[in-house]
This record gives structure tokens, sequence and C-alpha cells, in this order.
């Protein structure tokens, strides 16, 4: 039988020794900063997204790896939802991977708590960007992201509903009158069998855009709301008409067909967003063919429109391996034949020198030709969101649903929102 | 024991004398029986629809599940769902997933089963000095939220350099660290005669050998208990494995299962839900076979004295 005091002495040692193991763990930090081909440095990259993205991904290491003899890179992955619960532990333990696929939405609050490396103390070529990106990734002067590749706002159309219901294409140049009047004919036609779309003024990015073509900030430079209450009622209001006909969709219908979104399930004619969820909805409608034109805007020459990185490329502000993880972060955005790799399953590549390097076909195409039609409308790319901007984003949903369920009004709504995106702003201040 | 179960069977004939059952009973008897029957079956059948609905997902394509389409079956019936989802995820096998899986599980049992026993033993039968103020410990660490010690635990083990590895899975199993384990065998434990231990202590038996020869084999049912809860337990859990392990290659299934569906590209519902289907089997395997030991567990437990 153990006697007590020797379980006592036993834990004793443990925990001191426990004690020494953490030590040695910190202490051998100060070596290994470069490699050689005989001996190789390991670097840690891990991106979410699925299974065709590993496999694509994996393609890239290999090629990476083949290039530079001196670096070994280490890939992991998992689902978007687990990858944010992933790191956030991963920071708070001090355990962040040299580099990682990053999304904007969480760019200010990881740079700013100096979790990520600021990358303009490192080699990377940014000379292929579009210089209205680059500020996109950057946070009070410091580049804390490189965007992959970018997307931009559309309007899907399925044409071969359209054409059913014996209603022309949109020529690309719409008003948001003409727009309305579009989906209500979608309805009307189809005698509520399709309805039109989702009511747009439930989506964050398109009341963003909306507020561009007006020439007002969604966020001014402290991080505070730049539009006011009378700005959102009127947003709101544009589809007031619409609501419970068959121009939009009725908010139990979307509800029963999640996780798919109505447009992907076949039952509305067009949807509001960006333009590399094509894939997804193709996958998910089975249509032959989707189609994509700019978002509607009262003034004909400031469409509002802008391109955002789909994801950026960020480096750990711990890692050992500053400079293989700066080759490896050049390398994914600049590497023509990386992008002959991703195509625009990634979105499309941000880099000249690789989108140049790309032959893109069918889809991808579609979405690449969207995007340069679209070029001399292009404004600068937003700063990266506030912190806690996700919250919002969502409660701008959830209280455009209920405005939909009849819950709320319009001035209801308006101030339920106001609360909680003041109340956020201040918690986060 | 045996004869004490065989008297409930011959119970019919003893209530007979109350009213004439050969006038009423056919007809009456018939009906409540069908009811009763439909009634149950209803029930049955609304609790086990969804189990029902994602088995015959799995055999449609992926544009015909969810969304518009409220039919069950599909007439584009295939197994092609099975096949994408065996054939795994960014070149890991589907197989090693189910083996990390088992692994994984398999460790919980065994941890669990020899640690919470022991302690459960110490708790219950031996009178050591604090020892209500440690049992009190153990129970508040029920309390505790798990998202609670997340961050501190992972700090540890990834000052230690476990990250990546099924140590810190599998150590709290076998530390004892699953308080609702040792909880429900102290209480177990407690209720069997003290005389037993008694007993054998006057026959010269040590704690070793009456834990061993006496306690356990009696604590059968609540062995088994634990051992499908902490399997269950361990094949869901989500988050351990999450934080813990890099490494695709050592994924558990329920990381696996995510990977199908991806909210920023294309979504594979079909081999998810396939993938789902076989992922319950092994669980419903181990619950079939030791699930009449929980039945048997309850009615020992009302015969004792």
């Amino acid at each position: 039988m153990i006697n007590r005091r020797h379980f006592l002495t036993t834990v004793a040692v443990g925990t001191a020794s426990a004690g020494v193991l953490a030590a040695c763990g910190t202490g051998s930090s100060t070596s290994g900063q470069t490699g050689s081909a005989e001996n190789p440095v390991t670097i840690n990259y891990t991106w979410w997204g699925n299974d065709d993205r590993a496999e694509r991904t994996r393609k890239a290491i290999a090629l990476f790896e083949e290039k530079n003899p001196d670096i070994k890179v280490n890939g992991n992955f998992t689902d978007f939802a687990g990858y944010w619960q992933k790191r956030a532990t991963e920071a708070a333990g001090g355990g962040l991977p040299d580099v990682m696929q990053w999304d904007l939405s969480y760019l200010r609050d990881y740079g700013q708590r100096n979790q990520l490396l600021d990358l303009s103390t490192v080699n990377i070529n940014t000379d292929a960007f579009e210089k209205s990106l680059l500020p996109s990734g950057q946070i009070k002067g410091k580049t804390y992201g490189i965007p992959t590749s970018t997307n931009a706002f559309a309007v899907y159309y399925d044409p071969a509903k359209l054409a059913s219901l014996g209603i022309a294409e949109p020529d690309g140049s719409w008003t948001y009158k003409e727009f309305n009047e579009f989906l209500t004919e979608v309805g009307t036609k189809s005698n509520g069998a399709i309805f039109g779309g989702t009511d747009y003024t439930g989506v964050w990015w398109m009341f963003n855009i909306w507020l561009r073509q007006n020439n007002i900030q969604a966020f001014t430079e402290d991080g505070k709301l730049g539009f006011t209450k009378d700005d959102l009622k009127k947003w709101w209001n544009l589809t007031a008409d619409l609501r419970g006909t068959g121009a939009i969709v009725s908010e139990e219908r979307v509800t029963q067909l999640a996780p798919k979104s109505p447009f992907g399930s076949n039952v509305t004619a067009t949807e509001v967003t960006w333009d590399n969820f094509m894939a997804g909805y193709l996958a998910d409608s089975g249509a032959k063919e989707l189609k994509l034109a700019p978002v509607p805007s009262d003034d004909p020459d400031n469409l509002g429109l802008f391109l955002k990185p789909s994801m950026l490329m960020v480096a750990s502000a711990k890692t050992k391996f500053k400079d293989a993880a700066a080759r490896f972060i050049d390398f994914m955005v600049n590497d023509p034949e990386v992008g002959q790799i991703f195509k625009t399953s990634r979105g499309v590549p941000a880099s000249k020198t690789q989108r140049d390097g790309t032959t893109f076909e069918g889809t991808d195409k579609l979405v690449v030709d969207y995007e340069k039609s679209i070029e001399k409308y292009l404004k600068d790319a937003p700063e990266p969101p506030i912190v806690g901007f996700g919250t919002l984003e969502a409660s701008f949903k959830r209280i455009a649903s209920d405005l939909n369920y009849g819950k709320l009004d319009i001035n209801g709504a308006t101030d339920a929102w106001f609360k909680e995106a003041e109340d956020l702003i201040k918690q986060n201040a | 024991m045996t004869t004490m179960a065989t008297p409930t069977q011959s119970a019919p004939d003893a209530s007979a004398p109350v009213y004439n059952p050969k006038s009423e009973s056919a007809g009456a008897k018939r009906a409540k029986s069908l009811a009763f029957h439909a009634v149950a079956l209803l029930l049955t059948a609304v609790v086990l629809y969804p189990g029902l609905w994602m088995i015959a997902s799995s055999f449609k394509p992926n544009s015909e599940i969810g969304g518009a389409n409220t039919s069950l079956w599909s007439s584009n019936f295939s197994f092609d769902n099975f096949v994408t989802a065996m054939d795994g995820i960014g070149g890991v096998s589907t197989l090693q997933f189910f083996t990390n899986s088992l692994v994984l599980a398999l460790g919980a049992v065994v941890g669990t089963i020899l640690s919470a026993s022991v302690s459960a033993y110490a708790f219950a039968r031996i009178k050591f000095p604090g020892r209500g103020i440690f049992f009190g410990m153990m129970i508040a660490t029920l309390l505790l939220p798990f998202h609670v010690v997340i961050i501190p635990q992972y700090i540890i083990f990834q000052q230690l350099g476990l990250v990546d590895t099924y140590i810190p899975l599998l150590i709290g199993k076998f530390l004892a660290a699953d308080a609702f384990f040792v909880f429900l065998m102290v209480q177990f434990m407690r209720n069997l005669p003290a005389e037993l231990d008694e007993a054998a202590r006057i026959d010269g038996a040590g704690h070793v050998r009456i834990f061993t020869s006496i306690m356990l084999p009696l604590m059968k049912p609540a062995l088994i208990s634990t051992s499908i809860f902490s399997f269950i337990w361990s094949w869901n859990d989500f988050l351990g494995p999450l934080l813990y392990l890099n490494t695709p290659e050592k994924y558990p299934l329920p990381l696996a299962l995510r990977l199908f569906v991806d909210q920023t590209q294309s979504s594979d519902y079909g081999a998810m839900i396939a993938m789902s289907v076989l992922a319950l089997l092994p669980v419903l395997i181990f619950f079939l076979i030791f699930q009449r030991y929980i039945v048997e567990g309850v009615s020992t437990q009302g015969l004792k004295g």
C-alpha cells in the first residue's frame, strides 16, 4: 500500500518536474531561425475548408517544398466554425501556428492583441496587387494580412427560370425601383411558384454598398457607426411594399429551407451575395447555368462596389521562422502555379501575376469576367471591420428577419439594431 | 433469484373473479390493446423520424437533400454518398478516422473503469482524514463548466509539449477526472452491504483483496453503465479533439464529419449524412450488446437484502 508521505513526495516531485519541463519549452526558442536542404525547418500552416480545398492545398504545399528544399510545411485543417474556437484557445495558450489562412472579420481582433506578425517587416512582394485592396489587410499602419484572392458583390440569377417565365435577362444596369419591379414580375408571372428573391435589405453588405452609393461611411475612423437611424429606416423601407408578396420569399420558408439558401433550393430566381458562392449554388440547385449582374444603384456612375479579400494569409507574431513563413505566404499569394491549382476556389486570385498565370474555364471564367466587368466602378476596399463585426452582421440579419415575420415594424427594428450595435461598440471600445 | 421471478407470470387467473370476463373482454380488450399499440407506434415514429430521415437521405443525391425537397425517398436511389464518404478527406481514409475514434473511446472506457472504481472504493469504504472535504471537492468539479478550464488546461498541455497527442484527451480518464462516474460508483458501493467486506476482513483480506474479489464483481452493473456512457461521450466528443489534435491523420469521426460541410465553399451534405450513418453503427452495436446488462443491473438492485 502507498503510504501518505510517499504519495505527497511523488506529487511534489511531479509538480516540480512539470515546471522544469515548461521552462525547457520556452528556453529553446532562440535557435533554428533558418534551415538548409539537409536540415530543413518545419513550419505549421493551417486552413479551414472542405475535402476539395485540402486536396488543392496539399498539391500547393508539395510544389512549395519542391522549390524550397530548406522548408517543410506541415499542413492542418478544420471546418470554419471549429477553426475559430481552436484559434482562440491557441492564442490564449500562446500556440498559434506559424502561417494561417485568415478571414477579414477576425483580423482586427487578433491584430490589435498583437497575435499576428506585421508582414511589412518581412519580405513579401505585393507589387502585383491592386493598391486599393491592400489597406483591407492593414490596421493602424501595420500589415497583418495579405489577401490571397478577392470577391465582389453581385446579383445571381438563373437564366433558365427567367426564360421559362418569359422575362428578359437583366441588362446589367438597374435602379432600386427597376430591381423591385423585376422581383415583383417574377412573383406574379410564376403565380407564386418561384419568388423574386430573398429580402435584400436583410443583407449587411448590401446595406454597406447602398451607403457607399450615397457617399456615407458605414464605420468612422474611430470605430463608431457612420450612419444614422434615418439612413437605416430609409434602407429597410426600400422593400416595405414587397414583403409578404411573391417578390420576396417569406421568412418561414427561408427557415424551413435552412441550411440551404432559397436560391440553392430553386425557390427564388435571384440572390444578392458574394460572387464566390457560384460553385456552391450550382451544386445545391443542380442548375446548368447561373449568371451574375451588378447590384442596383440609383446613381449609374457609383455602384458602391469594391473588391473584398475573400481570405488572407497571416503569420503568428510568435513564429520562430519569420523568413520561412514569409516565403511561404509570398508563394501562396503570388505563384502562378498556385493559381492554376486553386483556380477560383479561394476567390479570384488577388495578385496580377497569379491571376494572369491561371487559365479560367466554365464557372471560374464567369466569376473572373464579372469582376473584370465591374472594374471601372470599383472603389477602395473597406478597412478591416470593427471587433465584434460578426455579431453585428448576425444581428442585422436576425432583426431584418423579424421585420419580415412582422414581429417588428421598421421603427422598432431600427431602434433594436442601434441599441445592440451601440452596446457592442461600447463593450469593445 | 430465479425462484423469485417466476410467481409474477401466473398473475392473470388471480384477478378473474372481480368481473365477468367472458361477456365483455374479447372486444373491449382487443380495442384497448389496439389503441395502446397504435399510440405507442405513433410515438415511436415521431421519436425515430430524424433517424429515418437520416438513413433515407444518405441514399439521395446531394442536390435533393434538404431545401425544398420534402419527400423521404428519392427516385435517384444510389450508394454514391457512401462511396464518397469512404474515400476519406484530404488524403486520410475514413477507416483511419474510425480507428482513431475507437482508440479514443476504448481508452476512455478502460481508463474510466480502472480509475473511477478505485477512487470510488476509497471514498465509500476507507475512512481517511479529509474524506469529506475531498468528496465535496470532487462533487464541486461537477459544477465547473468545461469551458472554464479549457484555456488553463490547454496552456499546461501546450507547455508540456503534449498537444497533438492523445494524452490530453485520455490522461483525465485514467486519473478519475470524470467526477460523475466516481460519484455514480460511490453511490452504488454505499448500497452494497458493509457486512460483506467486514466478513472478508475477518477472514484476513486487505483492501486490494476486498476490492478485487468482492466489490468489483458486485459492481458489474455500475461498471457496465459507466462503460456505455464513457464510450458514447468519447465517441461524440467534438471540442476536446478539436482543440488538442492538429494533424488530420489523428482526427476522430466528429471532426471529420464537419469537413464535408463548409459554409464558404460547396457543402457535400450527402457524404456527411452517409458518414453519420456509418458513425452511428458502432455506438448502436455497443449499446445493443450491453443494454441488457443495464436492465439486469436495475433488477438486481431491486432484489437486494
